[in-house]
C-alpha cells in the first residue's frame, strides 16, 4: 500500500505545514511584472473609466480631490513541475527502502504542499524516451486524492532516457517555474541536455538524487555475474574487498561529479538515501536545500 | 636430496584440471543489481591497472597449486641423506636400569638414550626394519621389526626407566631371537650406560655395536643398611660407598619413621667404602631410614639420586618366646627346636615342687602337665593339663577308640588314624573354644580364644601315648603353635631388591591384602589359601602391608633398595665385552634418510589454511554502514 494510513497523516501534516512553507521560494525573487489584485500595493495610476470602483483609493480623492486607482501587487502563483524517473531500476531496494515508493512518496509529499498553497502542479511520469503519464497542470487541495490516485496507479518499467524524455515535456507549452526532478540518475545517456532545455525556459531546477543503501554499500561477495534489471546486461565480477573498497569510492565520486555538474548549471542538487524516513527528507533535507521554505 | 617415489610426481598432471576448471570460471553466482552502469565504469579503469591485480584475482588459483606442489612433493617422499649408525635389520637395545635414571647428561641418561634412538628411528631407511628391546628387570620388546617410524616413535614413547637392575642375559636372549627370525643382516645396537655384567654374556648372531650413554662417575650410594636383633637392642648397620674418583664428605641421616635420630659426617675416598654401626637403638618395629645428602644445603650431592636413600625395617616380633614349663619332654622339645622362628625357653620345677616363672612377657606358654600358682596373662598351650581358672578337669577315660579329626584350619592333614591314647583326661570342652579331636569317651584336643587369651589343650599325657611318634604331633604342634603365638607374614629383616618378589602368609581370617607402594599406589589383593606372592617391587622405598580382617586391620612393612654396586658404579664405559669381542664406541659411518614428507604436509596444510581465509573474506558480506 503506497498511501497507507501513515503515509496519509504525514501528507496531511505537510499540507498544514505547507501554509507556512509556502513552496514559492521563487516567489520572492521573482517579482511578476504585472498588477495584479492582492492586498499588496505597487503603484498609483489615473482614474479612467470602467476601473472598478473598489480599487479607487479614497483617501488620497479626499486630499487631492483627483481620483486614483490603487494599484496592487498581482501575487503569481507557482508552476511546479514534477518530474519522476519510472525506469525499472527506480524499482530496486529492499521493502522500505524500494526506491520508487520513496519517489513516489516524495513527489506526494511536494505535490500536496504545492497544492495546499495554491499553486499550478504538474506531475511527469518519464519513461523511455517521453512522458508516460502526466498529471495536471492542477492547482487547490481538492485533487490532493486525485494526485494521489495517478501517483498510485504508476508502473516503473524499462529504460529511460531522461534526456530524450525531458526534452519532450518541454516541447509542450508550459508555465516556467520550478522543476523538480527525482530520479537514481543509474542511466548512461545523462540528464544535462534535458534540463538544460528547462531551464532556457527561464525555470529552476531541483535535481532529487534517491540512491538505495544497496547501491551505495552493495550486498555483494564472491565470483559474481551481475545482472543489469533493466537492460539484462551481464558484468562479471570477482568481488572481494579491495574492489568494493573501489566501488565505494567510485560511487563517491560519481556523486560529487553530478553535485559539481549541477552547481554549473545552477541546478540544486539533492541526495537522498532511501533509508532515511521520506517525510524528514522533505522536510529537513529539502528545507535545507532551499527547494522549500 | 633424493626422491623413494617419484612416480608420485605423475600426479602433478592434475594441475592441468584446475588451471582448466579455472579458466571455465566454473558458474558465477547471477545476481539482479539495479544497474551495472557503475560496474562496467569501475571494471574498465580496474582493467587498466597492474598485472599485480590480475595476479590477486587469481590468488586462490595460485594458493590451490602450491597445495598440489606441496603434497605432490610430500607422496613422492623427498629424503635428505643423513649420518646414522644403523641401517638393516636394527635391534635396539636400550638400557632401563637404575643407572640410567642418572643426571650426569641432561635431562637424565634416559631420556638422552631415547633421543639417541629417535635419531636412529629418523635416520632409518625405508627398508630398514627396528626392533625396540627395553631391558629392564624383565627385559620387554615394546616393537618388534617395525618400520613405520610413527609406531617405533609411540613405542619409544611408551618406554621407561626403571629402579632395578637389568637382566643382560634375558635381553640377549630376546635380541638373538629376533636376529634369527630376520633373514637379512641384523645389527644389534646396545644404548647402555655400560653397566652390562662382564662376562657370561653370550656372543650375538650379527653385526653388535654399542652407543654409549653418559659422562661422569659422580655418585655415592648407600650401599648397606640392615637391622640386627640382639639379646638386648638391635644394631643398624650401614655402609656408604663413593663410587667416584676423587674423595667426598658426605652426611649421613639416620630416621625412625620421619623423626631424625642420628646424623654423621663421614669423608670417604674415592673408590672405597665406610660403613656405621648404632647400637643403641630402640626396640621398637618400624621403618628405619638411611640417606646421605650433601654437608652443604641445598648442593646436589651427585648425579644419581636413587640410592641415596635406603630403608630397614624391623620387627620385633620376627622371633617368638616360648616357655615350656615342663619336667622334662624331650619330644616337646625336638618339636619345638624344629620350628622356624621360635626362641624356646625352659622352666623346670625346683626340687621342693615349686615353679618359679621368669617375669620377662613370653608369646606362648607351654604347661606339661603343670601349671603355676598363677597363670601368666599369654597364651597357653596345656598338655595333660591339670587344675586351672580356664576350664575344670574331670575324671580319666579310657574309650579313646575311633577318634575323629573335626574340621578346622588347625586339624588340617592331621591324620589321627594310627594315633593310640592309653587314657585321656575327661574334660568339657568350654563355650570359647572348639574341639579339634573328639574320642567317644570325650573331648582329646581343642582350641580356642577367651579374653584375648588363645588358649589349647591337649588332654592327654603325650608320654601314655603313641602320637609323639606318629606324623601327626609335628604337623598337630605346629599348627596349634602358629595359631597361638602366628608368626609375622613375612620377613621384612632382609631388604628386597627391586622386582624381587616377596611371599605373604597372611594371618589367620585376613580377608584382604591392601599394599601401598612408596609413590602410594595401592594393591588390592583378596587372601588366598597358602598366602600370596607379592611381585609389583619395583619402586624403591618401603612398602606397607595391611592385613584386613572382618573386624581389624593391621600393618607390616618391608622395604626395597637398590644396594646394586653395577647400578650405582654409573662410571660410563668405553666398550662391552660379549663372548669374546670387545665392542667399543661405535662412529657413525652408514648413511641414512631423514625424509622431509611431514613438513610438506604440515607446509600444504597451512596454506589450505591461508586459502580458506582468502575465499571466506572474499564471501564475506560488508557490514551495513549505519548512517
Amino acid at each position: 500500500m503506497l498511501f497507507d494510513e501513515s503515509t496519509l497523516r504525514k501528507l496531511n501534516q505537510l499540507t498544514l505545514v505547507a501554509s507556512r512553507v509556502r513552496a514559492g521560494a521563487i516567489k520572492g525573487e521573482r517579482r511578476s511584472s504585472r498588477r495584479g489584485s492582492s492586498i499588496e500595493f505597487a503603484d498609483y495610476r489615473d482614474y479612467t473609466p470602467g476601473d472598478d470602483l473598489r480599487r479607487l483609493d479614497w483617501n488620497i480623492y479626499a486630499r487631492l480631490e483627483k481620483p486614483f486607482i490603487k494599484l496592487l501587487e498581482e501575487e503569481e502563483d507557482l508552476a511546479v513541475h514534477i518530474l519522476l524517473d519510472g525506469s525499472l531500476s527506480m524499482n530496486w531496494g529492499a521493502d522500505e527502502e524500494l526506491k520508487f515508493n520513496y519517489v513516489r512518496r516524495l513527489a506526494a509529499g511536494l505535490g500536496s504542499i504545492a497544492l495546499s498553497s495554491g499553486d499550478l502542479l504538474t506531475v511527469g511520469f518519464l519513461q523511455g524516451g517521453q512522458v508516460a503519464a502526466e498529471f495536471g497542470p492542477t492547482r487547490g487541495g481538492v485533487a490532493m486524492p486525485r494526485l494521489f490516485r495517478f501517483l498510485e496507479n504508476l508502473e516503473p518499467a524499462g529504460q529511460t532516457d531522461l534526456n530524450k524524455s525531458i526534452q519532450q515535456y518541454s516541447i509542450k507549452p508550459r508555465r516556467a517555474g520550478l522543476v523538480i526532478l527525482i530520479s537514481d540518475l543509474l542511466t548512461a545517456t545523462g540528464f544535462e541536455s534535458g534540463m538544460r532545455a528547462m531551464l532556457g525556459r527561464g525555470s529552476e531546477a531541483v535535481l532529487v538524487h534517491v540512491l538505495s543503501p544497496d547501491e551505495l554499500e552493495p550486498p555483494l561477495a564472491g565470483d559474481l555475474q551481475l545482472v543489469d534489471m533493466e537492460t539484462n546486461q551481464v558484468q562479471d565480477v570477482s568481488l572481494d574487498g579491495g574492489l568494493r573498497r573501489q566501488y565505494r569510492a567510485r560511487i563517491q565520486t560519481w556523486i560529487q561529479s553530478t553535485q559539481d555538474d549541477c552547481r554549473k548549471q545552477n541546478i540544486r542538487y539533492l541526495n537522498l538515501i532511501t533509508d532515511k524516513p521520506w517525510d524528514q527528507a522533505l522536510l529537513l533535507e529539502m528545507r535545507r536545500a532551499g527547494v522549500v521554505k | 636430496m633424493q626422491f623413494l617415489t617419484p612416480l608420485f610426481f605423475a600426479l602433478a598432471a592434475l594441475a592441468i584440471p584446475i588451471i582448466l576448471l579455472y579458466m571455465l570460471k566454473l558458474r558465477r553466482k547471477q545476481v539482479q543489481v539495479s544497474s551495472t552502469f557503475l560496474w562496467e565504469q569501475l571494471l574498465r579503469e580496474q582493467q587498466a591497472n597492474t598485472p599485480w591485480q590480475k595476479l590477486k584475482r587469481n590468488l586462490l588459483l595460485i594458493l590451490q597449486l602450491l597445495i598440489l606442489a606441496a603434497l605432490i612433493f610430500a607422496l613422492a617422499r623427498p629424503a635428505l641423506q643423513i649420518p646414522t649408525v644403523a641401517s638393516g635389520s636394527v635391534i635396539v637395545l636400550l638400557d632401563a636400569s637404575a643407572s640410567m635414571n642418572a643426571t650426569d647428561v641432561t635431562p637424565s641418561r634416559f631420556d638422552s638414550a631415547k633421543d639417541s634412538v629417535d635419531a636412529i628411528i629418523n635416520g632409518l631407511n625405508p627398508a630398514s626394519s627396528l626392533t625396540l628391546i627395553l631391558v629392564g628387570e624383565t627385559p620387554q620388546i615394546l616393537i618388534a621389526s617395525e618400520s613405520d617410524k610413527s609406531l617405533l616413535k609411540a613405542a619409544l614413547n611408551q618406554a621407561k626407566v626403571t629402579q632395578g637392575s637389568a637382566d643382560w642375559e634375558a635381553a640377549f636372549a630376546l635380541a638373538a631371537g629376533a636376529t634369527r627370525s630376520d633373514s637379512i643382516e641384523s645389527t644389534v645396537l646396545i644404548v647402555s650406560d655400560g653397566g652390562l655384567p662382564e662376562n657370561g654374556l653370550p656372543a650375538l648372531p650379527g653385526e653388535v655395536e654399542f652407543l654409549p650413554i653418559g659422562s661422569s662417575n659422580d655418585n655415592l650410594a648407600i650401599s648397606a643398611l640392615a637391622l640386627r636383633a640382639t639379646e638386648t637392642t638391635p644394631q643398624l648397620f650401614s655402609q656408604v660407598t663413593n663410587y667416584s674418583d676423587v674423595t667426598k664428605t658426605v652426611l649421613l641421616s639416620f630416621y625412625f619413621g620421619d623423626e631424625l635420630f642420628d646424623a654423621r659426617q663421614l669423608t670417604i675416598a674415592a673408590n672405597s667404602s665406610e660403613s656405621i654401626t648404632l647400637d643403641d637403638i630402640q626396640n621398637t618395629a618400624g621403618v628405619y631410614k638411611a640417606q646421605i645428602s650433601n654437608p652443604q644445603k641445598n648442593q646436589k650431592l651427585d648425579s644419581l639420586p636413587i640410592d641415596d636413600t635406603a630403608f630397614a625395617v624391623y620387627q620385633s616380633s620376627a622371633s617368638r618366646r616360648v616357655l615350656l614349663v615342663s619336667k622334662g619332654n624331650l619330644f616337646l622339645e625336638q618339636a619345638l627346636a624344629s620350628l622356624p622362628n621360635i626362641q624356646a625357653f625352659r622352666a623346670l620345677p625346683a626340687a621342693d615342687g615349686s615353679l618359679q616363672i621368669p617375669k620377662d612377657p613370653f608369646d606362648l606358654y607351654i604347661f606339661d602337665g603343670i601349671v603355676p600358682a598363677k597363670i601368666p596373662n599369654g597364651n597357653l598351650l596345656f598338655i595333660s593339663p591339670v587344675d586351672n581358672p580356664y576350664f575344670t578337669i574331670g575324671t580319666a577315660f579310657e574309650q579313646i577308640n575311633s577318634a575323629e579329626v573335626i574340621e578346622n584350619p588347625l586339624t588340617r592333614y592331621l591324620d589321627w588314624s594310627n594315633v593310640h591314647i592309653l587314657k585321656a583326661k575327661k574334660i568339657q570342652t568350654p563355650d570359647w573354644a572348639e574341639t579339634l579331636v573328639q574320642a567317644e569317651g570325650g573331648p582329646l584336643v581343642f582350641a580356642g580364644q577367651t579374653n584375648g587369651q588363645r588358649i589349647a589343650s591337649i588332654n592327654f599325657d603325650l608320654r601314655e601315648s603313641d602320637l609323639p611318634l606318629q606324623i601327626a604331633f609335628p604337623i598337630l604342634f605346629s599348627n596349634l603353635t602358629n595359631y597361638l603365638v602366628p608368626p609375622s607374614a613375612f620377613d621384612a629383616t632382609q631388604s628386597l631388591s627391586p622386582g624381587q618378589s616377596l611371599a605373604i602368609v597372611p594371618p589367620p581370617g585376613t580377608q584382604q591384602i591392601v599394599i601401598a607402594s612408596p609413590s602410594n599406589i595401592g594393591y588390592n589383593i583378596p587372601n588366598e589359601a597358602g598366602g600370596i606372592k607379592f611381585t609389583n617391587t619395583n619402586e624403591l622405598g618401603y612398602y606397607a602391608v595391611n592385613f584386613i580382617s572382618k573386624d581389624k586391620s593391621s600393618a607390616e612393612y618391608f622395604a626395597v633398595n637398590l644396594f646394586d654396586a653395577a647400578e650405582s658404579d654409573i662410571r660410563p664405559r668405553d666398550s662391552i665385552q660379549i663372548g669374546q669381542t670387545e665392542i667399543t664406541h661405535t662412529v657413525t659411518e652408514k648413511i641414512g634418510q631423514y625424509e622431509v614428507w611431514p613438513w610438506l604436509t604440515m607446509l600444504a596444510i597451512i596454506i589450505l589454511m591461508i586459502e580458506w581465509q582468502v575465499y571466506h573474506r572474499r564471501q564475506l558480506l560488508p557490514k551495513r554502514v549505519v548512517s
